[in-house]
């Protein structure tokens, strides 16, 4: 019995996630991140992306072959108690986690193992950016008011319906879907993005917490919805899990 | 088997004869430790798969410490501005702690900086902190291993394109299996909150069957 569901999730996931990986970069590219010297940009090398969010049939299948990320057998050290607890059991999807959906309540621990399994890694922070700065047409839409405002509307909404299938949103100019409008994204350094208190005073005590905390504040401010993915993603822990919370995976030499 | 699997299933073996200068107790062949032959909790530090090399160039893996009390951090040598108090703060806390009290315990700092923290430039750390102790190990990992270590001490860091790091301070104090019990951010000064989780990790005696 405990063969079908994996056929199924392999069935599955050979037809609706599987995806493609498209090429992003390389690309000389201003982050909001601060560099922490000049306003300079950062280059980014060339990669190749998912082209649409990790599915549940896609987790079903790594879980499958990957015991140790079972629900209830993961070490706590690596996901908090909520880790896939919308599915219907450790190996059955059930009608909160259909196939097509974006996989999510995992943790960051188990978005890298997946990942790792595939021969892949979780984007870096600027790869996930660069990637997601594009709109249909061009490479970087972010001056774009109309296209921010597009942005923004999707986080206004609450998230307590139903997740749409993955790739149901248009592609962008690299042929990649759901960056945004979907769900929130893992990205390997996201305990790296250290958002902390804009303008500090000198003296502050909490800047001998931060070696060189000088640097952190972050640009371009008019950027809310990327700057909103930078403060989730730096409230986490590694362990942490959300409703809201996915990821994909990315393959080429690491940054 | 590494040299650190085999000073900790010697100094595990040892203890488990009760001796509190367990360094000093001849070594005694035990097959398996009971401590180490129990399933790690779920929270372990040891459930990180994370290969360290130290400054003797010696590789190991992070697991290999399960058994005694691990103070732990994370730094980089040629780093200006926290690492020194961070460092002489690990000195303070370490120091505090009476010799014979300390004995189990093992520090362990380990780089952010993968590419520049080589086994000879942590050599040079210890000797410019004049750090001698066995007990007190400086490691580097691969970046990789690095962020795992991080997220797992709730260490945030980010490279800048200067090769310096933006870092947090943490210095954590884990458990013979691995659990951290405690944390502090202090540089400064005391924290004896801090102290008495080490002092008490040092009382406690490995698990006995």
């Amino acid at each position: 019995m405990r063969a079908l569901p994996v056929i199924l999730a392999l069935l599955l996931g050979g037809v609706a996630a599987a995806g493609e990986r498209l090429a992003v970069g390389p690309a000389e590219f201003v982050s909001v991140l601060p560099t922490g010297t000049t306003a300079s940009a950062v280059h980014v090398e060339r990669f190749l992306m998912d082209s649409h969010p990790v599915t549940n049939a896609d987790y079903l299948a790594f879980v499958a072959a990957h015991p140790q990320w079972r629900r209830g057998s993961v070490a706590t050290l690596f996901a908090d108690g909520d880790y896939l607890s919308h599915w219907a059991s450790a190996e059955t999807l059930g009608a909160s986690a259909r196939p097509d959906r974006p996989v999510t309540r995992v943790s960051w621990y188990a978005a890298r193992a997946y990942c790792k399994a595939s021969g892949a890694r979780l984007p870096s922070w600027y790869e996930w950016e660069l990637a997601a700065a594009a709109d249909e047409a061009i490479p970087d839409a972010r001056r774009d008011a109309n296209w921010r405002a597009r942005i923004l509307d999707w986080y206004a909404q609450p998230f307590s319906h139903e997740l749409p299938a993955v790739g149901s949103g248009p592609a962008n100019f690299y042929g990649l879907h759901d960056l945004h409008g979907m769900v929130w994204e893992w990205v390997e350094d996201f305990d790296a993005l250290i958002v902390s208190g804009d303008s500090r005073e000198q003296g502050d005590p909490d800047k001998l917490k931060f070696c060189g905390a000088g640097a952190l504040s972050l640009r371009d401010r008019e950027n809310y919805a990327v700057l909103m993915r930078v403060a989730f993603l730096s409230s986490l822990e590694a362990r942490s899990t959300a409703h809201s919370l996915g990821f994909r995976c990315v393959a080429g030499a690491p940054p | 088997m590494s040299p650190w699997a085999r000073i900790g299933t010697l100094l595990v073996a040892t203890a488990a004869l009760a001796a509190p200068l367990r360094s000093q107790e001849p070594a005694t062949p035990v097959v398996a430790p009971v401590a180490q032959a129990q399933p790690l909790p779920g929270d372990s530090l040891y459930q990180l798969d994370i290969a360290l090399q130290g400054a003797d160039g010696a590789a190991f893996r992070l697991a290999e410490l399960r058994g005694r009390p691990l103070l732990v951090t994370m730094f980089y040598s040629h780093c200006a501005a926290v690492c020194p108090m961070l460092t002489a703060q690990v000195q303070r806390l370490f120091g505090s702690l009476p010799a014979a009290e300390r004995a189990p315990l093992r520090v362990l700092m380990v780089s952010f900086d993968s590419a520049l923290d080589t086994p000879q430039a942590l050599r040079e750390f210890r000797a410019e902190h004049h750090i001698a102790d066995a007990n007190w190990i400086t490691a580097r990992a691969e970046a990789a291993d690095v962020r795992t270590l991080a997220a797992a001490l709730g260490i945030q860091y980010r490279e800048l394109p200067d090769h310096t790091f933006n870092h947090s301070t943490v210095i954590s104090v884990a458990d013979p299996e691995g659990t951290v019990r405690a944390r502090t951010s202090e540089l400064n000064g005391p924290a004896p909150a801090f102290v008495a989780a080490v002092r008490e990790q040092l009382a406690t005696r490995p698990l006995r069957p």
